[in-house]
């Protein structure tokens, strides 16, 4: 259908709309004519991504010059290519609608691995080596020393792209990552730099966050990127830890040793090169000493080093003299390590801050601020001229100068902690040196001040005013969406009691009580027996699933439960655990039902959706909060105090109810989709823990389903079961969930989707 | 009475029942008991009624062994004989043991099979409603030749789902309850299904099974074995005893590593291809999980994984014994793809699983408008037998499909390059009056135009009518059935056929015909049923008078 958005024309290919869709599509059209930034909070399965791409693909046809690009970040590859496939289906209808081919260019971008068509190099199995093995065929110098020995290998996809490819753009279209791989091999070209390439003029580009978010990627891939693009961040309600974790480095005994490996390999290489060929050496000390930045020609495939800090910290000067020689760099890096081994060395835990560190490190063995926030930068130039083929090794001399630069660079937003051993394990000497970044700001800043607007958006959010608090933005709408239902098909209850009266709770004063676990076991099974299909049960962390899953399999409550369904649980194997999810799925598919066992903050809870049968219940054992004692987390909690004013618990509480939020929020995904939300802890139930649920969630919890104790929240359930059998047709939504063009129009409706939107 | 013919298969004298001693008689469908002295049995069951059998203990003084019923009862008999009691009752619980199952499963077979019958065919509903709720024949007679049919038509065209395999109860293992004996021992009682089910989901045990049964262990010693096992305590840390169930652990612990190597099929649940870019090693706020040596895991946590892995491992493997027998023809279909050499091309008509799957993902049914008409799937064995049509025998009889393919062409020539025969054609006048006396109401077509029964007849008169001939036609296809009567039995069937049919005349026929005379007198709706009625009575009659003839 075609809507009137305020004035814009959008093509919506569709014959219905949500009204939340609608609302929705308002704001953003909001934000874009404010230019501004936006937080926007829809329930999942409610057509977010449809709605976006409808309205952004609009705005930019009819005002080319105001919105160049379209920069749509998600997380997963698997989302990345719904995405695609989402705009795939528009353009269809617009050719359907407009009886033209518009000129739209718009593909995903991906890592080498998802993208490769080199038959041997596509045929590893880990990122990590298909990175390392085409960049040993496609190197700069690799390339260029194939001059004097014509029989090295080399990647004929890249050749071949390399000569031809970038004179004629792309042909506008849309891309997914297969389509790509696909014109790759028709046009035998290398897809993966096509689509690096091609992201420059496409119109629409969706990538994962860390193109953008990582420094360390995104000065090499996002770098050129116009400012009048629009950037959104789907799924973005984790966006903290990914902008902290890209800054952050860990640092081992066993890092170190392997690095003392690389300085040792570069020594030696330096002594042969010398021998041989001095006057390579030589031009790159001249080349340092005239600060030359390095040619741009032919850098693209070096990406494996670039500078870990942000474009607008790194100095513009030349390198400092104390590390312009190849050895005397050797030396000083020497001298780093075996500083960091020496302060390795500790009994007791040490924290500090940059400068403290900085300031030591002077006292010590007299390094300066300014040679170390070169080091990374030096290096990569070392590296560069040595032309070591096999790079893939040097990961651990690469992160220690990176520490180096990071370190020197930022004094704000980070902490050092030194940890001696891990506090589970108190005898076992296992050294480590975090450098934490606690300021997701830091890694966003440029983001939000480069580009014109940025979006963010998920089907978790709540509450909404943190999230421009931790990441320092101003957003000129923030509006949370409720999902209109015409039959309510969430049943969200707080189980807070066993049926012996017991509390439950997942609190640490609790957790190895018998009786807890023993309700805990009794919910399972008296769930197992009433719900059809798929449940999902996601529990705080790894190690208390253990613990339960164990003492429930001497009290017997496992065998049990599997005379109703198959059982699968989360393994901390990646492999194994998509091995145990394929076969849930293969239970539920063939009526035989399953339960799938599952951690919160894992990565099924995070990345898997569980539709339909697939989840017709969750169950949230407890309150997913992140390990407190963790010394990381509280540096990061009492910046958090100091800085942004946000109390402790006030976070820790935020958090885990995000978790809490995706965890329940993964059976639900449409308005045709039916499931329990079974929270069992009696902290739910607390106004403060409540209130951070996302309203959509929220505004089902009646006063009713508060403390419920296992057999009431029995009855409940299969009251909801029972409703929700009942077949649903299109007509039981029509003009309350889901609107016709007229409808739409209608004056009343329009009024009562002003409503949906709930601004703060 | 004992029917002569039935077989005996085992009698067993000396048993005692209500304290009376008597011989038990295990025969090919029942279970008979007949007090000493007396030619009668006092206690008959059918396997079929039977719902399982117990035996006393072994300690016990009494031996017995106890049938019980569906219903709910239950027989005891006791085992009197001293010398051989024990090995009596063994005998008879050997065999009741094989034979119980097959009658369990064939009970509930038919009456299934009956049921779906019913239910999926509302003719036959009616029909039975007309025949055998009305009394007009048994429900015996009218399946008889039913089944029948059934047994002979190909099961596989007549539903797939005919033979679905029964699964396994994912709980199989925990119905296992073992008892305490009061001395510090423990028991199991295993049965035919459990057995069944540990084999089938276990196949690596079945192997021991028939490698170690009866030559190295009896059977009794290999349970034992097997629930004293590690394996079988998944929990339990070996402690390093060399038993047969090692071998077992191990073999699972491949199987469970190739199913993980393989990966998984469908991309939206394969976590490793989930991240687009994970962070390098050494970065992020994370650590590396704990180390996974065992040198840092305490006995308890190493234990705890165990049991998570055998958890993932039992469901999968219940999951693949439920189907496997499924599996196995795709994958000779896909083998015999592969041969053809035209797997790739299959591969490109076949959507990958993958762009299936994101479709399903994008998809949102309640805003699409359901405007497309809901067709049946064509479900092909052999799609390249639908494609090239039957695969003749000898080929030389038949066409091959380049032959066809070649006609196909060639009539496709001729009719482009068709062209009438103008000379030998007829006047347009005459083609149209021609035209016009062959349509319905022309000349020519008169006397076909009783049309239109069913405009004048009121529906309801026409669905009883359908009714009747329906009911009629089953009657009639029995009574015929009988003939040519060569064995008694047809000759008591026809004889009891053909009062059947007078019967249903007189019940049914008979006030229908006077209910239509009262409505519609013009129309005779009977004459025809009566008509065949009347041929049937006729034949009868013939044959009768002819066997009195020949009798007397």
């Amino acid at each position: 259908m075609k809507l009137n958005i305020d004035g814009l024309l959008v093509y919506f290919p569709y014959d219905y709309i949500y009204p939340e869709q609608y609302s929705y599509m308002l704001e953003l059209k909001r934000t874009l004519d404010a230019k501004g930034h936006g937080v926007l909070e829809m329930p999942s399965g409610t057509g977010k991504t449809i709605s976006l791409l409808s309205l952004i693909v609009a705005y930019q046809r009819a005002f080319p010059l105001e919105v160049t690009k379209l920069i749509y970040c998600s997380r997963t590859v698997p989302e990345i290519e719904k995405v695609v496939e989402e705009l795939k289906k528009l353009m269809e209808f617009y050719c359907k609608q407009t009886g033209e081919t518009n000129n739209f260019l718009a593909l995903a971008l991906s890592s080498r691995k998802n993208l490769c068509i080199h038959p041997e190099v596509s045929a590893l199995r880990y990122g990590k080596e298909v990175d390392g093995k085409c960049h040993s065929l496609t190197a700069s110098y690799i390339r260029s020393q194939r001059h004097s020995e014509p029989d090295l290998p080399l990647c004929r996809f890249y050749e071949e792209f390399d000569a031809v490819g970038r004179q004629v753009p792309l042909p506008a279209g849309i891309y997914n990552l297969d389509d790509l791989k696909d014109f790759g091999r028709r046009k035998g070209w290398c897809p993966y730099y096509l689509a690096r390439y091609s992201i420059l003029h496409a119109n629409i580009v969706v990538y994962s966050y860390h193109y953008l978010l990582d420094p360390k990627i995104a000065d090499l891939v996002s770098k050129e990127l116009a400012k009048k693009s629009v950037v959104v961040f789907d799924e973005a309600h984790n966006i903290d830890n990914v902008c902290i974790d890209s800054m952050s480095v860990n640092i081992t005994r066993r890092t170190l040793d392997r690095c003392q490996n690389n300085v040792d390999t570069l020594q030696n290489t330096i002594h042969k090169i010398k021998d041989t060929d001095a006057a390579k050496l030589k031009e790159e000390y001249r080349r340092l000493v005239e600060g030359l930045k390095e040619a741009n020609v032919a850098r693209e495939t070096d990406v494996y080093l670039a500078n870990p800090v942000l474009p607008d910290e790194i100095l513009q000067e030349a390198v400092p003299g104390t590390i312009r020689t190849a050895e005397h760099f050797v030396g000083f890096l020497r001298r780093f390590m075996e500083y960091l081994k020496s302060r390795l060395r500790v009994q007791h835990v040490v924290q500090e801050s940059a400068p403290q560190f900085l300031k030591d490190i002077f006292d010590k063995v007299c390094i300066d601020r300014k040679p170390l926030r070169f080091c990374a930068e030096r290096l990569q130039s070392l590296l560069r001229t040595l032309e070591i083929a096999d790079i893939a090794d040097f990961s651990a001399v690469t992160l220690i100068s990176n520490f180096a630069t990071l370190v020197s660079t930022y004094s704000q937003g980070f902490t050092i902690i030194i940890e001696p051993f891990e506090d589970r394990t108190p005898t076992i000497a296992n050294p480590v040196l975090h450098f934490s970044c606690m300021d997701p700001s830091i890694a966003i800043k440029p983001v939000f001040q480069r580009f014109q607007s940025v979006i963010i958006t998920s089907g978790t959010l709540s509450p909404l005013d943190i999230y421009p608090k931790i990441l320092d933005f101003r957003p000129v709408t923030m509006a949370s969406f409720t999902m209109t239902l015409a039959r309510t098909c969430l049943c969200p209850l707080i189980v807070g009691r066993g049926n012996d009266q017991v509390a439950l709770s997942s609190k640490f004063e609790t957790r190895e009580d018998f009786a807890v676990i023993r309700n805990y076991g009794n919910l399972l099974l008296e769930m197992s027996a009433i719900v059809p299909d798929g449940i999902v049960a996601f529990f705080t962390s790894y190690v208390y699933m253990e613990n339960i899953v164990a003492s429930w399999y001497e009290q017997g409550i496992l065998e049990n439960i599997q005379r109703n369904k198959l059982i699968f649980i989360e393994t901390p194997d990646a492999a194994e655990t998509s091995m145990a999810l394929e076969k849930y799925q293969e239970a539920c598919e063939n009526g035989r039902g399953a339960i799938l066992l599952s951690v919160a903050r894992g990565k099924v809870s995070e990345g898997i959706d569980f539709v339909h049968h697939f989840g017709r219940a969750v169950i949230m054992f407890g309150v997913p909060y992140v390990y407190t004692q963790s010394r990381i987390l509280k540096a990061r909690l009492e910046y958090l105090r100091d800085q942004f004013q946000i109390r402790e618990n006030d976070f820790l509480t935020f958090d885990a109810m995000r978790h809490a939020a995706q965890c329940v929020g993964r059976a639900i995904r449409g308005k045709t989709d039916y499931g329990l939300m079974i929270f069992a802890d009696k902290r739910y139930a607390r106004a403060d823990k409540r209130g951070k649920l996302p309203r959509w969630i929220q505004e089902h919890i009646s006063d009713g389903s508060l403390n419920l104790t296992v057999d009431e929240t029995i009855q409940l359930s299969k009251h909801f079961l029972r409703q929700m059998a009942q077949p649903f047709r299109q007509e039981d939504q029509l003009g309350l969930s889901l609107l016709t063009l007229e409808q739409l129009e209608s004056e009343e409706m329009l009024q009562k989707i002003a409503q949906i939107a709930h601004q703060t | 009475m004992a029917a002569l013919s039935e077989e005996v298969l085992l009698v067993l004298k000396k048993v005692r029942q209500r304290k009376q001693d008597g011989t038990l008689y295990l025969m090919a469908e029942r279970i008979a008991w007949s007090p000493e002295g007396k030619d009668r049995f006092t206690v008959s069951h059918l396997y079929a009624d039977i719902r399982c059998q117990k035996i006393s203990p072994d300690g016990k003084a009494k031996i017995q062994l106890q049938l019980v019923l569906h219903t709910g009862e239950s027989t005891t008999f006791h085992f009197s004989n001293e010398s051989t009691a024990l090995k009596d009752r063994d005998a008879a619980k050997e065999l009741l043991q094989q034979l119980l199952p097959k009658f369990k499963k064939k009970a509930n077979k038919e009456l299934e099979e009956k049921n779906r019958m019913l239910q999926e065919d509302p003719v036959l509903f009616q029909l039975y409603k007309d025949l055998v709720v009305s009394q007009v024949i048994s429900a015996d007679e009218f399946w008889a030749n039913r089944l029948g049919d059934i047994s002979n038509a190909d099961p596989a065209l007549y539903n797939n789902n005919n033979k679905q395999e029964v699964g396994i109860s994912g709980a199989f293992l925990a119905d296992i309850r073992p008892q305490t004996d009061g001395c510090n021992g423990l028991r199991y009682n295993l049965t035919a299904d459990i057995i069944e089910s540990i084999f089938r989901t276990y196949p690596a045990v079945k192997q021991k099974y028939s490698e170690n049964v009866p030559h190295n262990l009896t059977e009794k010693e290999f349970w034992t074995h097997f629930f004293q096992s590690h394996y079988f305590h998944r929990d339990r840390i070996n402690t390093g005893t060399q038993d047969i169930f090692s071998e077992c652990a191990k073999q699972d612990e491949k199987g469970l590593k190739s199913m993980v190597v393989q990966g998984v099929k469908n991309p939206l649940v394969d976590l490793l291809s989930l991240e687009d870019k994970t962070l390098d090693e050494g970065y992020g706020v994370r650590t590396a999980p704990p180390s996974t040596s065992n040198a840092n895991r305490t006995v308890k946590e190493s234990s705890n994984a165990a049991i998570i892995k055998r958890f993932n491992h039992h469901s999968a493997m219940v999951l693949a014994a439920g189907s496997r027998k499924g599996e196995t023809p795709t994958d000779q279909a896909s083998e015999t793809s592969s041969t053809d050499g035209n797997s790739k091309d299959s591969d490109f008509f076949q959507p990958p699983v993958k762009k299936v799957k994101l479709q399903e993902a994008i998809e949102y049914e309640d805003l699409q408008r359901e405007n497309r008409i809901k067709t049946v799937a064509l479900n092909l064995k052999k799609s390249d037998r639908y494609a090239h049509g039957p695969v003749p025998l000898q080929s030389q009889h038949y066409t091959t499909s380049q032959d066809i393919i070649n006609s196909v062409n060639y009539i496709q020539h001729e009719m482009v390059n068709y062209k009438p025969n103008l000379t030998q054609v007829l006047s347009s006048t005459a083609a149209s009056s021609a035209i016009a006396a062959l349509s319905p109401g022309g000349i020519l077509m008169q006397t076909g135009a009783q049309q239109a029964i069913n405009q004048m007849i009121p529906t309801e008169v026409q669905g009883e009518l359908k009714h009747l001939y329906a009911a009629a036609g089953e009657l009639l296809r029995h009574f015929w059935s009988c003939f040519p009567v060569n064995t008694p039995f047809l000759e008591e069937k026809v004889i009891k056929m053909k009062s059947n049919l007078e019967r249903f005349q007189m019940t049914k026929l008979c006030p229908f015909k006077e209910k239509i005379q009262r409505q519609y007198l013009s129309t005779n709706l009977t004459g025809h049923l009566e008509e065949m009625f009347q041929t049937a009575y006729s034949k009868f009659h013939i044959w009768q008078t002819r066997r009195m003839m020949r009798k007397t």
